[in-house]
């Protein structure tokens, strides 16, 4: 059986596959070249020509199918927009949110600054004006500290005795006196305000040149104590501080330094003394820039 | 291919192509635009054959033309190539393979974008490479997505072609 010979099938032959083959490839030869010549015609008359007006029969014959189509898709296309427009006004919101809390935080900075820079320039100001007190040269510094609460009457500054700062230096801001230099470190220094108990610093009416001294009163005010009923003192007026009168008892505060102004003078008839109240002119609840007034010549 | 198949093939071309042009064109995702026409050519060409294919693709591309107002012909000349190719594919290699249209899409997609973008580069016409590439990776992934359900229904219209009606040059011989 198997040394028999097997009559092998005669080979079937494909005549058509090779036509098949001609035909397949001169149908898409043909067709690349009609695209290749609409192109060309397309392109080098885009506005006039027989192809240009065929295009335009095609178009309006296919327009009355593209609004059925668009009128068709148009429930689902809203459908899409809509939720679309939703995602991305959910985006669009986050980002805006996120935008405003970082522009608010922007502007807060913007705004401490600014109010930082007005400290800076009244302190530039009275530092550079005619009231500065001759005899003295001005450390500026930045306050690290600020009074913490109603018993707390001292700040910290940036500024100690690397700078020059000296212990019992007068400390101003731009609009006034703020307090004296009670404690010093090499790069920092306590500052005690006007506004603490034990502070008394010399002064007098500017206008009316009557001598007194100011402490701390109430509510965040001083008092112009030791003035005689006799004296005469405005609501109005400006008070300043008195300076050195005798050179063997030097004051610790120079000449002129502004204090604060007369807000009501009162007249007591238990009272040996005017009770006379000042609201000082610095705001010492809210120091960013002070400067050390530090003696020139040593003492 | 029977002339009844000739005439739901051109149906479902013609149906395409105007959904292509008034719907799907202003589907924008991530940049990208799904090709329903170009899925439906690529179902009919692994289905009928690269002269179907290509003529489809003339045929197909000639109504997105002349809708469009665009060069006549352009996009023609690209879906022509495409049509032929895939069917080309489909007759041979892509033959019976489940994975064929997925992998037809794929690959016929990255090759129609960057066939528009030369051809229109060579006109002297807008051709933005970077928009185009950027676009190609989301435009597979959404042709992909329509590529079952076109699949299924131009394979339901248009019933897998005899091995006889299909060109059979690779056919081994046994």
């Amino acid at each position: 059986m198997l040394a028999s010979s097997v009559q092998r099938s005669k080979p079937t032959p494909y005549p058509s596959k090779a036509r098949s083959a001609l035909i397949r490839r001169t149908v898409v030869v043909v067709l690349v070249l009609i695209a290749l010549t609409l192109v060309t015609i397309s392109f080098r008359s885009p506005r006039s020509g027989p192809v240009h007006g065929l295009q335009g029969a095609g178009s309006t014959a296919l327009h009355p199918f593209q609004i059925a189509a668009t009128r068709v898709a148009q429930p689902f296309r809203d459908a899409y927009s809509y939720i679309d427009g939703l995602t991305k006004a959910k985006a669009e919101n986050k980002k805006l949110k996120k935008e405003l809390i970082e522009y608010r935080a922007a502007q807060i900075r913007a705004a401490a600054a600014a109010a930082k820079e007005e400290q800076v320039v009244k302190l530039l100001h009275f530092v550079q004006g005619p009231t500065f007190p001759n005899g003295y040269r001005a450390i500026s510094t930045e306050v690290t500290s600020f009074p913490s609460g109603p018993f707390t009457h001292s700040l910290t500054i940036a500024a100690g005795s690397a700078n020059g700062v000296r212990l019992n230096s007068p400390v101003v801001s731009g609009d006034g006196l703020v307090g004296i230099v009670s404690n010093l470190f090499p790069h920092s220094a306590k500052v005690t305000l006007i506004s603490d108990p034990n502070s008394y610093v010399a002064a007098r009416d500017l206008q009316t040149r009557v001598r007194g001294g100011v402490r701390p009163g109430a509510g965040g005010t001083l008092i112009l104590d030791q003035v005689q009923k006799t004296e005469v003192v405005k609501q109005g007026d400006e008070v300043v501080t008195d300076g050195t009168h005798n050179a063997r008892l030097p004051d610790l505060y120079p000449y002129g330094i502004p204090i604060g102004r007369v807000t009501s003078v009162g007249v007591a008839d238990t009272a040996s003394f005017l009770q006379v109240q000042v609201q000082p002119f610095a705001n010492l609840g809210s120091l960013d820039a002070v400067a050390v007034l530090v003696p020139t010549k040593h003492r | 291919m029977s002339l009844a198949d000739g005439v739901k093939a051109a149906v479902l071309l013609f149906v395409a192509a105007i959904a292509q042009v008034s719907i799907f064109s202003q589907l924008h995702v991530f940049g990208a635009v799904p090709d329903f026409l170009l899925v439906s050519l690529v179902a009919l060409s692994l289905l009928r054959g690269s002269v179907a294919g290509a003529a489809g693709g003339f045929f197909a591309g000639l109504l997105v033309d002349t809708a469009s107002l665009g060069t006549l012909g352009l996009t023609s000349l690209v879906l022509t190539l495409a049509g032929y190719w895939i069917g080309r594919y489909g007759e041979t290699t892509g033959r019976d393979r489940a994975h064929a249209p997925f992998l037809s899409i794929g690959v016929v997609t990255v090759l129609y974008e960057l066939g528009l973008l030369v051809v229109h580069f060579v006109l002297g016409e807008s051709a933005p490479a970077g928009a185009v590439v950027r676009s190609i990776g989301p435009a597979i992934v959404l042709n992909l997505i329509l590529t079952a359900p076109v699949y299924a229904v131009v394979r339901r219209l248009l019933r897998p072609a005899e091995r006889e009606e299909l060109s059979a040059e690779v056919q081994l011989l046994g």
